[in-house]
């Protein structure tokens, strides 16, 4: 006989062993009975993180929820008014550069007004 | 029909056509034509501001009372309807046409319209026009029409405004006070 027989036969008689009948120790279906009428379940699992089971408690879970709201809301706030005073500093920039464009053309005007009168005002002279 | 009947559909008509035109057309009553706006592609910089009056109220609260040109500004801009800025430099002269220009003109040759200025250099071939805006006998907005050899320039404020102190903004000595910062900083405002 093969090595290989000889375990498999091992096997066979250790799971014939295991799996025999074995008689219910006295009482216990009257315990597991007046367990499940006393509404006893299997504790929870405890949690491995220990702060997880923190948030377990629902007015904490509220409390949490609440300031991850108020967090996002402040957030978009933020946002917002950052994006406002950008947009509003490009505006103001458009405007002073449109009031200093309009104002430069004003002075280019002026100057060839006075360009002219001065040249008015030469020529009178050189006449006389 | 009758000729009553005839009568009040051509005077609806008028009406349909004269609340049409630009001077009924609310924002803005000085249309900048087609042409001229077309420049900006041959331009080698293009200045284009446009600001109506709720935009003019809300850029003017950005600025600084501290900065005596902004506080200026501001003042200057406070019963401001709007203001209306092309402003078109080339490379080389010759790319705009006088009729360009004319068409810029002759819109306010039309009444309420004053020209206070009118320059035309056979020295550097520049011309400027301002125009005054009259409503009951006060200044109701200016416009300017800048037609240099290499730039146009077309300004159209409307709104009481105080030419000297909007004449001092615009440098000294005639220098205007522009940098290339505030420019780009400007154009990027713009194109958002």
């Amino acid at each position: 006989m093969s090595d290989m027989n000889k375990d498999l036969n091992r096997m066979d008689d250790a799971l014939k062993h295991a799996l025999q009948r074995q008689e219910v120790p006295d009482g216990f279906t009257g315990r597991v009975l007046a367990r499940v009428a006393a509404g006893d379940s299997p504790r929870r699992p405890v949690s491995r993180e220990p702060w997880l089971g923190f948030f377990t408690q629902p007015l904490v879970r509220w409390a949490a929820l609440a300031a991850v709201a108020v967090a996002m809301v402040l957030g978009v706030k933020l946002y917002n008014d950052h994006r406002e005073r950008v947009e509003g500093e490009a505006a103001k920039q458009r405007l002073m550069l449109a009031l200093r464009v309009a104002g430069s053309k004003l002075q280019l005007a002026k100057a060839k007004v006075n360009e002219m009168n001065a040249g008015q005002s030469t020529n009178r002279q050189v006449k006389e | 029909m009758s000729k009553t009947g005839t009568r009040k559909i051509v005077t609806t008509l008028w009406l349909v056509l004269l609340l049409a035109s630009p001077i009924f057309a609310g924002a803005q009553d000085v249309k900048i034509p087609a042409d001229v706006e077309k420049l900006s592609a041959k331009a080698k910089e293009t200045v284009e501001v446009t600001m109506d009056g709720p935009m003019l109220r809300w850029a003017s609260k950005y600025l600084s009372a501290d900065d005596p040109e902004e506080h200026k500004a501001a003042k200057l801009v406070a019963n401001l309807k709007g203001i209306y800025v092309r402003s078109f430099e080339f490379d080389k002269e010759g790319a705009y046409t006088a009729a360009e220009v004319e068409a810029l003109r002759s819109q306010f040759r039309a009444p309420g319209w004053s020209r206070v200025v009118g320059v035309r250099s056979e020295h550097d071939g520049d011309n400027v026009d301002v125009f005054f805006k009259i409503e009951n006998d006060k200044m109701a907005g200016i416009v300017i029409i800048a037609a240099e050899a290499k730039e146009l320039t077309f300004v159209d404020i409307e709104g009481p405004i105080e030419v000297e102190q909007l004449a001092d903004l615009g440098g000294e000595f005639g220098i205007p006070k522009l940098d290339h910062k505030s420019l780009q900083k400007a154009q990027k405002g713009d194109r958002r």
